[in-house]
């Protein structure tokens, strides 16, 4: 009862804030990045998620600096939490005290540039945009127009440990599936007296691995004919790339059904597995975590894993190409300051910095580059190179945040449902949401 | 009993006055005067801005259609009228999602009860000093905030570090290693009612103990001498006597528990799977997960209509006892 008021003045307060504010006309210019804007004595406000704040804060700090001084305007960064950001953003966002720059997932941005939350850019005002990556820049076209900029990417590679490798007798990361395959079988094997081992470690919502399985064997999520959306999992190609992901999670992992990849780089560093698939960024979480997890400046602690994890790309299997782009708020008042900021924080100076900090930058022509800067990163540039992105269609956030994949999978990994009926009933869902 | 009636009499009837208590009966009663409404403005206002208010939106919201568009545009939704009521109330997974939430509420104010007075009654049997350890323990329980009693027992049913697991899988010839709890609907709601229940217990063993203090010694000496037995003894004289106390905190119970949400949202990591949806849950994951604000608002004001027979039931008692005074 109480937790029914508290929703209903939560729709309350945006809907006020709305009122307030009034209507906006539908058709904004495109705001331009180019030439000098004197921003004295304005501060914008830019929602970077916390990803930025634990991995790349000089290169946040560098570039509002560099903006701060061809401007004048502050700078004020606040760091978001991915569980909640969605539903903070959609309050503030009806209100009209909004944040000017907000970044958002790939896959999140669709569904707010058909709400009209942004305003359209000129992509030729950023360095690189020629090159930008499809999966992040896809997400950000609607139209005709291109309503966000490409921040940096995320791939997924494989993680293993190099001291079991060795022990097993395996002496490099395997070429293809087989190879991999016969490696799990090896670790197993080599860890036969322990019985938390588990060759991979797969958590059973890690849909985001499955699907990369799904797209390894040919199979679609969804596919757009017309205005109508059509889920393809239960076609016989998504069906066998699924059976091949149950087959190897119900065989080499010991991972929880109902978990999903959020700390597994945590779970792997207990040093109960011997692959695991994550991003790049992840090997080092496995590796060192904060002392107190709630402080941003706390101390390094090693942990049982360290040094001796390696990545490779996946073989066989295609990534899901993540990321983050940056978006210009439609009810910003500062516009071209705006503008300006991203153009600072995605430009070749600020990729560097990204790309010292493990993340992938926003472009395929700084890829090699990044490949040979960081040789942390290389496999994670090498899959980038090939990848797969979520159906862009308006409503697929709703997709993700309805958990329709996530309860197939589990459903077919505890065998509530057979891989077949499991696709099927997803289809449904997916087919109910995104043409809803 | 006495507990519920100097509250009742208390809030009821007591005015600033300085005046002696029998004198300003009298005169309320013979002269209404509008003091009492006076002072009651502030409450009321402070009730119509928090409550009135958003339940007014609310049920405004679920006659319109708003999506995401709406919302950042401030433009006014369509009017759709009936439409979120007839979608909901024709889809098969509300009615799922409510039979679960009736039936939760049902077992877990049952068990938590019966196990409430079951501690009730052992405190007034054991010793001053135990009765005080017992309730200081149950404060300590009683005062958890629910979302950190949630993260606990969600860590101690962790498949890969959970405490649980770790101690079953001590016993001879089982294997409980990297059990999930949330794998099969049954052991999970079970993890989600134990800690419901035990989080409830402490009120209601704390209340019913007050109450039970008010059950004369001598009608339990004199049935005892006429041979009665204990079950007799609780069935025919200790109950009765609770009866009215019994029936407040058994609704007040049942309101709590159906609206469920913290619980199997912090045990299920802020997505629960459907079979982990209760009626506040579910309408929250439509409203703010999907951005059916208006399908979300349609189900918050059928949960609302549900819980007012409840509440009518509940209200009806609080004035019965009101009454006997």
């Amino acid at each position: 009862m109480k937790r029914k008021i508290v929703a209903a003045a939560a729709i309350a307060a945006t809907l006020l804030g709305a009122a307030a504010c009034g209507s906006n006309d539908d058709k904004s210019p495109t705001t331009s990045a180019s030439g000098a804007v004197d921003g004295k004595g304005k501060t914008l406000k830019v929602w970077l998620m916390v990803d930025a704040q634990s991995g790349w804060k000089g290169v946040v700090d560098d570039a509002s600096k560099r903006f701060t001084d061809a401007t004048g305007a502050q700078v004020n960064v606040e760091y978001q939490q991915w569980a909640n950001h969605l539903t903070k953003l959609d309050a503030t966002l009806a209100g009209s005290d909004v944040p000017d720059v907000i970044e958002l997932g790939n896959t999140e941005f669709p569904k707010y540039v058909f709400s009209q939350a942004f305003t359209a850019i000129n992509p030729g005002d950023y360095e690189n945009s020629g090159t930008w990556l499809q999966g992040l820049k896809g997400a950000c076209d609607f139209e005709g127009k291109t309503y966000c900029v490409p921040y940096y990417a995320g791939a997924r590679v494989l993680i293993y440990r190099t001291d079991l490798f060795k022990k097993a007798g395996i002496s490099a990361a395997p070429k293809t599936y087989d190879e991999f395959l016969a490696d799990a079988d090896k670790l197993q094997a080599a860890q036969k007296s322990d019985a938390k081992f588990g060759a991979v470690y797969m958590p059973g919502q890690y849909w985001y691995a499955a699907m990369s399985w799904v797209k390894a064997a040919g199979g679609d999520i969804a596919k757009q004919d017309g205005d109508k959306w059509t889920g393809q999992l239960s076609q016989p190609s998504s069906v066998a790339g699924l059976q091949k992901w149950v087959d190897l999670a119900k065989k080499y992992s010991k991972a929880d059904p109902t978990k999903n990849e959020n700390d597994q780089a945590g779970i792997f560093a207990q040093g109960e597995a011997g692959m695991f698939y994550g991003n790049a960024w992840e090997q080092g979480a496995a590796e060192q975590v904060k002392k107190d997890p709630n402080d941003p400046n706390s101390p390094l602690v090693d942990t049982k894993v360290k040094g001796k994890l390696a990545a490779a790309p996946m073989p066989e299997v295609p990534s899901f190409l993540g990321g983050s782009n940056l978006g210009i708020a439609a009810k910003s008042q500062n516009k071209q300051l705006d503008a300006q900021w991203i153009k600072y924080f995605t430009d070749s100076t600020s990729m560097a910095g990204l790309v010292k900090a493990n993340a992938l930058p926003n472009s395929t022509a700084l890829l090699d580059k990044a490949a040979t800067d960081n040789p942390t990163i290389a496999p994670a540039a090498l899959a980038a190179k090939d990848t797969w992105f979520t159906p862009n269609a308006e409503k697929w956030a709703d997709v993700e945040k309805g958990n329709i994949l996530q309860t197939m999978l589990s459903d077919i990994l505890t065998g509530k449902k057979s891989v077949a009926d499991g696709a099927k009933w997803a289809d449904d869902q997916i087919n109910s949401t995104l043409n809803d | 009993m006495s507990v519920v009636e100097s509250t009742t009499r208390r809030t009821g009837g007591s005015t600033p006055h300085r005046a002696p208590r029998r004198a300003t009966r009298t005169r309320r009663r013979r002269q209404p005067s509008g003091l009492p409404w006076l002072l009651s403005v502030p409450t009321l206002l402070l009730l119509a801005g928090l409550l009135g208010y958003p339940l007014v939106r609310m049920v405004v919201l679920s006659f319109q259609n708003m999506r995401l568009r709406e919302l950042l545009s401030g433009r006014t939704p369509p009017w759709v009228g009936f439409d979120n009521y007839t979608k909901v109330l024709g889809d098969s997974t509300f009615w799922t999602v409510v039979g679960r939430t009736v039936a939760f509420t049902a077992v877990t104010v049952v068990i938590s009860v019966v196990i409430g007075l079951g501690i009730a009654l052992l405190m007034r049997r054991v010793a001053r000093g135990v009765r005080l350890l017992m309730i200081v323990a149950m404060m300590f329980v009683w005062a958890m905030p629910q979302l950190v009693a949630a993260q606990a027992f969600r860590w101690i049913t962790d498949s890969d570090f959970g405490v649980i697991n770790y101690l079953i899988d001590k016993l001879p010839g089982v294997n409980y290693q990297n059990h999930s709890w949330f794998v099969n609907p049954w052991q999970g709601w079970s993890v989600i009612t134990t800690l419901v229940v035990w989080a409830g217990v402490p009120f209601l063993a704390i209340t019913l103990n007050a109450g039970l203090t008010q059950v004369p010694k001598e009608l339990v000496e004199a049935a005892t001498v006429d041979g009665a037995s204990p079950w007799q003894t609780l069935r025919n004289i200790i109950l009765p006597i609770l009866k009215p106390l019994l029936t407040i905190v058994t609704t007040l119970s049942v309101i709590w528990d159906f609206g469920l949400f913290t619980q199997n949202w912090a045990l299920r990591d802020g997505h629960p799977e459907p079979e982990y949806q209760t009626l506040a849950t579910y309408s929250y994951t439509q409203a703010f997960g999907q951005s059916r604000y208006s399908l979300g608002s349609a189900i918050s004001v059928i949960t609302v209509l549900l819980m007012l027979g409840v509440m009518a039931f509940y209200i009806r008692q609080m004035f019965k006892i009101g009454e006997v005074d």
